[in-house]
């Protein structure tokens, strides 16, 4: 039963993925050029949708929660680390899949080239993490948790600022 | 002009706003029944899967790797979530009549050139860069970007604000100003 869950959610974000054209190389490569803000608008709509409505669950205690640790420096390095291989590829790991099932060779490659990353990291990991993981180690804390108070109160004005961004933000950037 | 030969699309089927409401549905959907979304951690599982059944001893050498791939199973809600991506990516495109075997994107092509090794190859190299980095920063533009800043995760804004400048700076460098003028039709 929770694996056919995963497959439709999955599916449907895939789904979605392709038919919104984030796993068009090009359409992300405008987006980082400030050209083409399809996939920022995007973006920021799901944010937006999704900050309100998780928060929305939270307070009702129907969320399941997934924290990611906070650790500066290595987050700070993975974060750049991830924008290079973003801005060479034109793919994330999940628009990737997306790219290859539509039979994009380019995309199959960076799946490949993601395998050997993430077990190259795999191997690595324990040095790493002796090293950078432990700088400016908070563990799992969030805005409203800092600020002592329910997601929800954040997440509302956040989220709608987000959904207003998006719709706000033109279509077409820039195009010198 | 060589861009003639790039084959032609038909326009994206979906609106930005109606992409971005699903996606975030699908967030909350997921939220409530299982977890939040994440695809990287599941290169891992793979990973550690296929070198578990080819290569056993290596294995024992990561703890990440046994940590990540638990039990050593491709049976769990988060790699058949992962699995559903191309599914339905391939069952949309076929759908929607676009399905495409190109190599090179136009926009690489036009600044780039033609060469499919040289495409393939950066792509490749691409490709290990994000799914090192996703692992590294413990998410990729799924788990870190829509699910962490959702949950107003601290480590998932600075990770996204990092990955915008390490991408943006990226871009400038592989397509410098001044820019080609931006022709329509393409995606």
């Amino acid at each position: 039963m929770k694996l056919l869950l995963g497959l439709i959610l999955g599916g449907a974000f895939g789904a979605v993925l392709q038919m919104s054209g984030a796993s068009s190389y090009t359409k992300m490569t405008n987006a980082l050029r400030l050209r083409d803000f399809t996939i920022i608008k995007l973006i920021l709509m799901a944010i937006g949708v999704g900050m309100i409505g998780v928060n929305l669950l939270d307070a009702l205690g129907l969320a399941n929660i997934r924290i990611k640790d906070l650790y500066v420096l290595g987050i700070l390095a993975a974060g750049l680390i991830f924008g290079v291989g973003l801005a060479v590829s034109g793919y994330c790991p999940g628009t990737a899949l997306a790219a290859a099932a539509e039979g994009k060779p380019d995309a199959w490659a960076t799946v490949l080239g993601g395998l050997l990353g993430a077990a190259v990291f795999a191997f690595l990991f324990p040095e790493l993490e002796e090293h950078l993981l432990s700088i400016g180690s908070y563990g799992k804390i969030t805005l409203h948790g800092e600020l002592g108070i329910a997601g929800i109160w954040l997440a509302v004005p956040l989220g709608g600022l987000f959904i207003w961004l998006a719709f706000r933000l033109p279509l077409k950037g820039e195009t010198r | 002009m060589s861009m003639a030969r790039a084959r032609k699309l038909g326009p994206i089927p979906l609106s930005w706003w109606g992409g971005g409401l699903a996606i975030g549905l699908i967030l909350i959907i997921a939220t409530a029944l299982a977890e939040p979304i994440g695809v990287s951690a599941q290169y891992v599982v793979l990973d550690g899967v296929l070198l578990h059944a080819l290569a056993p001893a290596t294995v024992e050498q990561s703890p990440y790797l046994e940590k990540t791939a638990k039990g050593w199973t491709l049976q769990t809600y988060e790699f058949f979530f992962v699995l559903g991506i191309p599914l339905g990516a391939f069952l949309s495109a076929l759908a929607t009549r676009r399905l495409s075997t190109r190599v090179v994107p136009s926009e690489w092509a036009a600044r780039f050139g033609y060469s499919p090794a040289k495409r393939l190859a950066w792509s490749f190299v691409g490709g290990f860069l994000l799914l090192f980095g996703a692992r590294f920063g413990g998410g990729c533009t799924s788990g870190h970007m829509i699910s962490g800043i959702s949950q107003l995760a601290v480590s998932s804004m600075l990770f996204t604000a990092a990955l915008f400048a390490g991408a943006m700076l990226t871009v400038r460098y592989l397509y410098p100003y001044p820019n080609r003028p931006n022709r329509e039709g393409r995606a």
